[in-house]
């Protein structure tokens, strides 16, 4: 008798530390739905269901897609920094850098496969710039990646010219046209190229995180650095690389921006590190690194943009930074409780 | 390795490291100030001397709370929001009710004093935010208070709507901002800069909760083994950090009879390369406070000669961005080389 009871038992935490498990795996998923059914039904009688002006009518839907591209472009290379335990505060302006590189080519006559070619690897570069500063010099991944955010911004100032706020069209020499192709012309079920290259890319990152060696050496680093050097992991090497990735996609990032906007803004990528952080937060990857997911990454950054394009609908657009913050904050406590829950079982 | 052993140390080993790093950074502030002055016209002159130290009164005070906070190995990068926070909040607070029909004219008619000491209230609120994230939740402080300082400037924006307020304001309102010796440009908020200054270089060398919060910096494991409750400590500096903040947003609304939601963008930045510039480790347990004055006044000289250069404004990001990295690496240099 006390056996089976005690079998009971057993099989009873076993369901709930599998429904733990459930809501670890499912939450995000949740959290999205309810956000957008909850965006859907306001204002619901001003509108016609998935009519025009509706939260998810093609339109919006589009609109929503459209300007995720930048935070879908880098979230996922910034996932997998964060997953080896290190971050980097200097994407936004990395991006910032990027547009406006790319936009002061197209303005000087380069046609787009050399711009774009050139502006990857500037990115690559800054990426080079921020490993080399971590990984070699061993400066504290936060003071350092602060320091290039500072020098990535204070080029992109310096490329822009005196009186002008971003690099852009004036009447002696003329934006071409074309610059919109890649961010803004429809091609395929009215999103651009850049939504399109951003979902190859984020394919390409899910397989790299979850069937290659770079996604579980990652892991490794970020879940316990000296096993992995123990075990033969060059963690200099690994971590460089990833800075290097997440300088190339925050450069592709800032394309899409500039493309989009057919300007080079120097403070356009502002901010970019703190909804990367959201949304991996928002994802499940831990503080501390060892375990994450690009995949939820994203369903983070579209949850993000999703309440920010929402709110916009709803309340006056001065509420967007302190809405930002409460998320920020809001997602840190649902990423400590599932932290704790997997410490329990 | 082994061959650096038989190095003989720079200084004399009497001196402790933090001094050594003081004083190698007081010998650098020499030689920028002696290049600017010889490469840059009327910058050796005493009214500019002066300017060097008055203009820059607000980050050397919110300096003062991240240097204590990066020594305990946090990051404090809320208290440029909350310089914007509570400079609105005073302004708001202090506001006379339903004296017109916009809405930013109006605020809670307070009187001016209690308006002040709920604003600090607030401030110490954000502060407090900042520690139960730190020490309960056990987040890395850069995340949170990156966030609060959204929460804290975000919520100015709604409170001025995205402007700034500066109608109807309460009759000496303006006062505290300009108070100050008449015929100098030496006012009430670099008093309250010396005194801080001085107060935090007492509490730092005399006090035992000083000496155990350089403890908590160098080995945290090893200070709560002993006894200390780092919580406590660690959560009591982030609302003095904040406190201070809110004082400077207070002074700096004074100052300019106005509350404005993007007051201080970047000064947490600016607060955190003058504490490093100090030789303020980022590994905590080490620095001081009066290296932090020493690194902003190398910053400052060195921000105001390339302004007297007639270098264009945006050079300051690539400035301060080369200066911090220049800081980290030769301070390094110089300890490793020390220790032989």
């Amino acid at each position: 008798m006390a056996n089976t009871k005690k079998e009971t038992l057993q099989r009873q935490s076993d369901r709930s530390d599998a429904i733990r498990a459930n809501i670890k795996r499912y939450y995000i998923y949740v959290v999205l739905a309810l956000i957008v059914i909850a965006f859907s039904m306001l204002k619901l009688d001003q509108v016609k269901f998935f009519g025009r002006g509706h939260f998810l009518s093609p339109d919006s839907v589009i609109n929503i897609f459209r300007s995720a591209v930048p935070i879908l472009t880098v979230s996922g290379a910034f996932t997998l920094l964060m997953i080896s335990g290190y971050i980097d505060l200097s994407v936004g302006s990395a991006m910032s850098l990027s547009a406006v590189i790319f936009s002061w080519l197209i303005l000087n006559d380069f046609s787009f496969l050399p711009a774009f070619i050139i502006t990857m690897i500037a990115g690559c570069i800054m990426g080079f710039l921020n490993g080399y500063l971590v990984m070699k010099l061993r400066i504290t991944p936060v003071i350092a990646t602060l320091v290039t955010l500072s020098l990535f911004k204070g080029i992109a100032l310096l490329i822009v010219p005196d009186g002008l706020s971003a690099i852009k069209g004036t009447a002696e020499r003329e934006m071409p046209g074309w610059i919109n192709d890649f961010g803004r012309k429809e091609i395929f079920l009215g999103l651009p190229a850049a939504f399109w290259l951003a979902v190859l890319i984020i394919i390409i990152l899910v397989i790299v995180q979850r069937k290659t060696i770079l996604g579980k050496y990652a892991a490794a680093i970020g879940g316990n650095r000296l096993a992995a050097e123990l075990s033969g992991i060059d963690p200099v090497k690994i971590v460089w690389l990833l800075y290097i990735i997440v300088g190339f996609f925050a450069a592709i990032a800032g394309m899409a921006r500039a493309s989009y906007m057919s300007l080079g803004d120097p403070l356009s990528g502002d901010g970019m590190e703190l909804s990367c952080i959201i949304a991996v937060l928002l994802g499940g990857t831990a503080f501390s690194g060892g375990e994450g997911s690009v995949a939820k990454t994203m369903v983070g950054a579209i949850i993000i943009i999703c309440v920010t394009t929402g709110l916009m609908t709803v309340i006056p657009a001065y509420w967007q930074v302190f809405a930002m913050g409460t998320v920020l904050l809001i997602a840190v406590v649902i990423n400590y409780q599932l932290a704790r829950d997997k410490g329990k079982a | 390795m082994e061959a650096k052993k038989d190095r003989k140390p720079i200084l004399g080993s009497r001196l402790s490291d933090e001094s050594f790093i003081t004083l190698f950074m007081v010998g650098v502030l020499i030689l920028v100030f002696s290049f600017a002055s010889l490469f840059v016209r009327n910058f050796f002159t005493i009214q500019n001397v002066i300017n060097l130290i008055t203009n820059n009164w607000f980050v050397i005070i919110i300096g003062i709370g991240v240097t204590f906070l990066l020594i305990t190995g946090h990051f404090d990068m809320s208290v440029g929001g909350v310089i914007a926070l509570t400079g609105v909040l005073s302004v708001y607070f202090s506001q006379g009710v339903n004296v017109s029909s916009n809405p930013l004219a109006n605020g809670l008619g307070l009187p001016y004093v209690v308006a002040l000491i709920l604003t600090l209230v607030c401030a110490m609120g954000i502060g407090g935010l900042n520690a139960f994230f730190v020490t309960r939740l056990r987040v890395p402080s850069i995340i949170v208070t990156l966030g609060t300082a959204m929460l804290a400037r975000g919520a100015a924006q709604v409170i001025t709507q995205g402007a700034q307020r500066n109608t109807s304001l309460p009759e000496g309102f303006g006062v505290l901002g300009s108070l100050g010796i008449p015929g100098t440009t030496i006012r009430l908020s670099l008093m309250i800069m010396i005194a801080l200054i001085l107060l935090s270089f007492f509490f730092e060398k005399r006090m035992i909760y000083a000496r155990r919060v350089y403890l908590i910096g160098a080995n945290p494991v090893a200070a709560r083994l002993s006894g200390i409750n780092v919580g406590k400590y660690v959560t009591s500096l982030y609302i003095i950090s904040a406190l201070l903040a809110g004082i400077t947003g207070i002074l700096l609304a004074s100052e300019y009879n106005a509350g404005m939601a993007n007051r201080a963008v970047g000064y947490e930045f600016d607060a955190l390369v003058i504490a490093l510039l100090g030789g303020v480790s980022i590994a905590g347990g080490f620095g001081s406070v009066l290296g932090m004055f020493v690194g902003a006044l190398i910053l400052s000289v060195v921000t105001s000669a390339a302004t007297g250069l007639l270098l264009s404004p945006d050079w300051q990001f690539i400035l301060k961005a080369v200066v911090t990295f220049i800081a980290i690496m030769v301070q390094r240099y110089a300890l490793d080389r020390r220790k032989g």
